[in-house]
């Protein structure tokens, strides 16, 4: 400490200085916690998209559940029983007229018979084909009755509730008079549901008949003119009778069917997550579970990978390991170029040029080996996929090329001295040690391709259903729709607070837990290698 | 090597005690006292005593990674922009001002203890820039004021006569040497009472070497200076007094001529004669 | 002539033509990679060349530049097949009052031009790029200048790279929730502004910091021991030389920022706007307005309207002058970063 007892000089070493303060900060102070909130927004708009996609989407849980309840309170679960029923009669009646296809093509490709006397040969079958098909034309017809009733019962609730929430916005209002005049009826489901459970003597006894029918038609099935296709007529008898074989069931599930009977809140989420339907703004009921979605997804971001992991990673061994300095200077811009290319511009492309050139290319009969060639559906997982590998490409070529520009220089010197050639040395040390990396590249890849929206939206063929898996590898030529695409294709139309509305934000939530899971996943394994390294 | 701990702690407590009395020269200007210091959790200096006399030039020596460095950057608080450095023990003062004190202004203080670093480090800026940045920051702006001390440090420097007619064209196109006698205008330039110098010469020739040296000899009239040099001659050439170092211990403190012809401790006489580890 | 056999002779066949296949495997995946990249741009360019340029002076289709889209009319007038405008097609229905009748087939969005598209697109870009260099470039500042390694830098910069996996349309979703909704901002510039800011502030923070860990340590020691505070040696010493890295890394945010449609669908784009921006009565509604934008309307035309003829023309333009756009500035980053790092060698 100086001694300030002599103040008429200046002291020697003034180095205690008072810096303006406000608050207790100086201006150094100050600064440094500006730029400090500035880093700190990352985290901020991180947060921020968790508590919107929450805020936005929460509700849908509990939307879904009414949802369901209603489903059950006004009868339409006890209805789609019949239609269950109907649905797999339609099934078989769509196996038979496979079964007519495939005998046509055999008459008139192999035995050269005109189409004339094809159809004449095929006449039995059709007669017997037509019986069949309407056997079900009774309980269809008691469906549809009941259908309306449910329906009828389901609307008056629906307007009940509108009712009570414009009384409730009047009376937040203030406007206590005009809510007292919105009239409210009750819905009495116990009264109301007794029609439609009083139908169901009549019901068994259409079932029965219907049954009864069918299985004299099993008894007079016609002779096939092709041979070749009788397993599988007999093959429509066995699913005929397994068919039948259920009707019991069906008829004690009725009975026991009770709608009082409370939806469990986990259903909600069940009914969410492992929902194998995707059906909104639908006369009857509106389903949302996203399996088909995430199947979708999925499935067009294998395909991508499937392209793209050879390609990227193959690339990025070459350019890194194999090719000159001049071609690297070539290549790596060309490839960073490829990344810039604005993925809508991409699906367009798929629109008008990939789409058509694929399926002509599946068209082709010496390619017809390819699972699922020769196809019809322009837009497809395929094509999705391809363009989504133009995508992942450049993503997987710039961390896979980084990740093998890391392996120690040691390493490949150390392999070349022991008198590795140049390919062991790539593929027995190059290519391991740099594996984790390469790994996360792929993941990233993935996360990449995952995301991305324009170009499934326009190129995926946007059908909402689980693609038929039976097939084996020709799953790939059917068109899906993705989570990307959904919610995409339906924010811009939805009711805002409706259930649909808050069901695409609860897809977006799924999304964005699918991007942080594989984001931490690669940087995990990016962890590992950093420490096997080093 | 091993080193006999009671010989040091010995030689500690003779080699200062002869030299100066801690913090009681009339003429002492930083005093430091019983330093420890550490990076982290390991320990680069060990109990460090050593008093500073006013213009004078004062050399530490000592073989690599023995803590010269680290002293000298204590001294202008350069350390403290490094991540969990502490003066764990000891106070350092100059003008018997702890300079560790909290209310104590780092920018104040490395305004008046100036630094030029080994590797020279003018900025891409033009040679008159590079010289008035400092004053430019205290808000000085008067072109006039500002044109005498460019030329006064440049003068100082020993640089003037070379780039007087460039004085706009960029810093980075001197010569090595050229640029580390800049960098010593540009410390000057803000009138510092201090001037640390951390092995100013280690990447010039022997021409340029020779130049800086003579202008330390200039300076030691107006400045303090405290030069960290690995070279013997250098040492034994510019300066008054000399501070031997070896494993963050300060070994003897002496009369530069004393430490060359007669050090007192063995250690310092097997590193000043070469004849090290 | 027999040579020497020696044992360093080059083994006969096998092994060595086994590698060079295996070469020439990876040098067929790269540079099918570049095949597939130059098909698409090859493509655009030529099919939207014919939209783009004439063959008669200005050779520029001026019309398609400048207008705005209308919906394109094809009729048969006296024996000749016709193409006019909706505008066009008015004036001749009022020169030609029998033309009223004439059968007429339409496409929407297939005659004018793209100008509000372009536009609104440089609006979105600047506007967006303005506030994620501002704020990237501040938290690159405290990342690399101020912060000490700690727990909250950590979580800080796992934020940034987790930031950088969410998907496009999830920023969408955000964007409309937070801005459009919540704030009551509707669909507007500012919304898309600040959505597409959000989404390329990892791409900006990560550039700023490279281009700052590349200024020499030596530039901020010298500077801090001539007595300057931390603000002034940022300031006067770092940012300067940092800048230009800063700026030319994040042109290819730039390109990022233009290239998606997915954040504005919902927060900033119009399938269809009749004013042109600067169209306002107040100062203020110039935020607060929604804006035609080129990707969206790419995507507009290419899923909207039917594929034929007379669409395939508008819709190879629009893909045409995007691309060109985003193209040109992945281009500019990747030639001034090449000379950056060959200017400054410190
Ligand atoms: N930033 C740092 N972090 C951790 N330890 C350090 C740091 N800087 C120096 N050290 C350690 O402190 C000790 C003293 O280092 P210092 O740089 O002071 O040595 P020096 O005497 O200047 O050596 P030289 O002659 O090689 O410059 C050394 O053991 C060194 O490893
Ligand atoms: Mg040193």
């Amino acid at each position: 400490m100086i001694e300030t007892s002599s103040p008429p000089v200046a002291p020697v070493f003034a180095v205690k200085k008072r810096r303006l303060r406000f608050l207790g900060l100086t201006v150094d102070d100050t600064i440094r916690a500006f730029f400090g909130g500035n880093a700190l927004v990352a985290v901020i708009v991180l947060a921020l998209i968790t508590v919107f996609l929450f805020r936005e989407g929460f509700g849908f849980f509990a939307q879904n559940r009414t949802n369901l309840e209603v489903y059950r309170r006004a009868g339409l679960e006890y209805v789609d029983f019949i239609r269950r029923q109907t649905d797999d009669h339609t099934a078989l009646t769509r196996y038979l007229s496979d079964v007519r296809l495939r005998q046509l093509k055999l008459l008139t490709e192999q035995e050269k018979k005109s189409l004339d006397e094809a159809n004449a040969a095929l006449a039995p079958f059709d007669a017997f084909a037509e019986q069949f098909s309407a056997t079900v034309d009774p309980l269809r017809a008691l469906m549809a009755e009941l259908t309306e009733q449910a329906t009828a019962l389901k609307t008056k609730f629906a307007v009940t509730e509108d009712r009570k929430v414009e009384r409730h916005q009047l009376l937040a209002e203030g406007k206590t008079a005009e809510a007292t005049a919105v009239k409210i009826d009750a819905v009495d489901f116990a009264t109301e549901l007794l029609p439609l459970r009083a139908a169901l003597p009549a019901y068994k006894e259409t079932s029965r008949e219907f049954s009864r029918k069918l299985v004299t038609l099993l008894d007079a099935t016609p002779v096939l003119p092709a041979a070749e296709l009788l397993p599988r007529m007999e093959r429509l008898k066995q699913l005929t009778r397994d068919y039948l074989a259920g009707f019991p069931a069906i008829e004690q599930a009725m009975e026991a069917w009770d709608y009082k009977e409370p939806v469990p809140a986990w259903q909600t989420f069940t009914s969410f997550l492992f929902g194998r339907q995707w059906l909104t703004a639908s006369f009857w009921q509106d389903w949302y579970g996203i399996l088909p979605l995430l199947i979708g997804s999925l499935l067009v971001s294998l395909v991508a990978l499937a392209f793209a992991v050879p390609l990227g990673v193959g690339a990025a061994i070459y350019v890194n390991q194999i090719a000159s300095v001049r071609e690297q200077k070539l290549i790596k811009p060309c490839i960073e170029f490829i990344s810039a290319f604005p993925s809508v511009v991409l699906g367009f492309f798929g629109i008008a040029v990939l789409g058509q050139a694929l399926r002509a290319a599946s068209q082709i009969s010496w390619l017809s080996w390819v699972p699922g060639f020769p196809y019809s559906e322009r837009l497809n997982i395929l094509t999705a996929g391809c363009l989504l590998a133009v995508i992942a490409v450049p993503t997987i070529f710039t961390l896979a090329e980084d990740a093998l520009n890391n392996v120690p220089r040691a390493f490949k010197e150390a392999s070349y001295a022991l008198g590795a050639s140049r390919l062991q040395t790539i593929l027995r040390i190059i290519v391991p040690a740099s594996l984790s990396g390469i790994i996360s590249a792929v993941l990233l890849g993935l996360g990449r391709v995952v995301g991305e929206t324009m170009v499934v939206l326009l190129c995926a063929g946007n059908r909402i259903a689980i693609p038929d898996f039976t097939q084996g590898l020709s799953v790939v030529t059917e068109p899906v729709h993705t989570m990307t695409g959904i919610i995409a294709q339906e924010m811009g139309e939805v009711v805002r607070g409706s259930i649909h509305y808050r069901a695409l934000f609860v897809v977006g939530l799924v999304l964005f837990v699918l991007s942080l899971l594989i984001n931490f996943l690669a940087q995990k394994i990016v962890r590992r290698y950093r420490i096997s390294i080093g | 090597m091993v080193i006999a701990t009671p010989e040091i702690m010995e030689t500690r407590r003779a080699a200062p005690a002869s030299a100066s009395p801690p913090s009681a020269g009339k003429d002492t200007i930083v005093d430091i006292d019983h330093v420890d210091f550490f990076y982290g959790a390991t320990q680069a200096l060990n109990d460090i005593t050593l008093a500073i006399e006013a213009k004078k030039v004062t050399a530490f020596i000592g073989p690599s990674g023995c803590g010269k460095s680290t002293l000298l950057r204590c001294l202008n608080r350069m350390n403290d922009l490094i991540e969990g450095t502490r003066v764990a023990r000891g106070t350092i003062k100059i003008h018997g001002v702890d300079i560790y004190e909290p209310d104590v202004d780092v920018i104040e203080l490395r305004k008046r203890v100036g630094m030029v670093f080994q590797k020279s480090n003018p900025f891409p800026k033009s040679i008159y820039e590079n010289i008035t940045y400092g004053l430019r920051l205290q808000g000085r702006s008067d072109k006039a004021k500002l044109d005498e001390v460019v030329e006064k440090s440049l003068r100082g420097a020993a640089l003037w006569d070379e780039v007087k007619d460039r004085l706009h064209a960029s810093g980075l196109g001197l010569s090595g040497g050229q640029q580390q006698r800049l960098c010593i205008a540009r410390a000057i330039a803000v009138e510092p009472q201090i001037i640390l110098m951390d092995e100013p010469c280690s990447a010039l020739d022997p021409v340029a070497t020779a130049k800086v040296e003579e202008l330390i000899q200039e300076l030691r009239s107006r400045f303090t200076i405290i030069i960290v040099t690995h070279n013997m001659q250098q040492a034994a050439r510019c300066s008054d007094r000399t501070a031997f170092f070896y494993l963050g211990r300060l070994i003897e403190y002496a009369d530069t001529r004393n430490i060359f012809t007669n050090p007192a401790n063995p250690q310092t006489e097997a590193y000043v004669s070469g004849r090290f580890g | 002539m027999s040579t020497v056999s020696h044992i360093f002779r080059t083994p006969p066949g096998g092994v060595r033509r086994g590698e060079r296949m295996v070469f020439w495997l990876f040098r067929g995946a790269t540079y099918f990679v570049l095949l597939c990249g130059a098909t698409v741009f090859l493509n655009i360019v030529i099919k939207g060349s014919h939209t783009v340029f004439k063959a008669e002076a200005p050779f520029i289709n001026t019309t398609f530049l400048t207008q705005a889209p209308e919906s394109l009319y094809i009729f048969e007038w006296e024996g000749k097949k016709r193409e006019m405008g909706d505008r066009e097609f008015r004036a001749f229905k009022e020169q030609n009052p029998a033309a009223a009748k004439v059968e007429t087939e339409s496409y929407v969005y297939s005659a004018g031009g793209i100008w509000p598209c372009i536009v609104g697109t440089v609006l979105l870009v600047v506007g967006s790029m303005t506030i994620a260099l501002a704020l990237g470039v501040s938290a690159a500042i405290y990342l690399n200048e101020y912060a000490r390694d700690g727990a909250f830098i950590r979580f800080v910069r796992l934020a940034i790279l987790n930031l950088a996996g969410v998907p496009s349309i999830v920023f969408g979703l955000f964007g409309f929730g937070m801005f459009v909704i919540y704030f009551g901002w509707n669909v507007s510039l500012l919304a898309g502004w600040f959505t597409l800011a959000f989404m390329v502030l990892p791409v900006v923070i990560t550039a700023s910091e490279e281009s700052l860990k590349s200024v020499p340590k030596g530039f901020r020691e010298g500077s801090l021991a001539l007595g300057a505070t931390k603000w002034q040696t940022i300031r006067k010493n770092v940012l300067p030389y940092a800048l230009p890295g800063i700026l030319t890394s994040s042109i290819l945010g730039i390109a990022r920022v233009a290239g998606e449609t997915a954040p504005i669908m919902f927060t900033a784009a119009y399938v269809v706007r009749d004013k042109l921006p600067w169209d306002v009565e107040k100062f203020g509604d110039f935020f607060f307005q929604g804006v035609m934008a080129l990707p969206y309307h790419i995507y507009v035309v290419s899923s909207k309207i039917p594929q034929n003829d007379y669409t395939e023309r508008v819709q190879y333009g629009t893909a045409f002058v995007f691309l060109l756009l985003v193209a040109l500035i992945a281009t500019a980053s990747i030639v001034l970063r090449s000379r950056l790092r060959n200017r400054y060698k410190w």
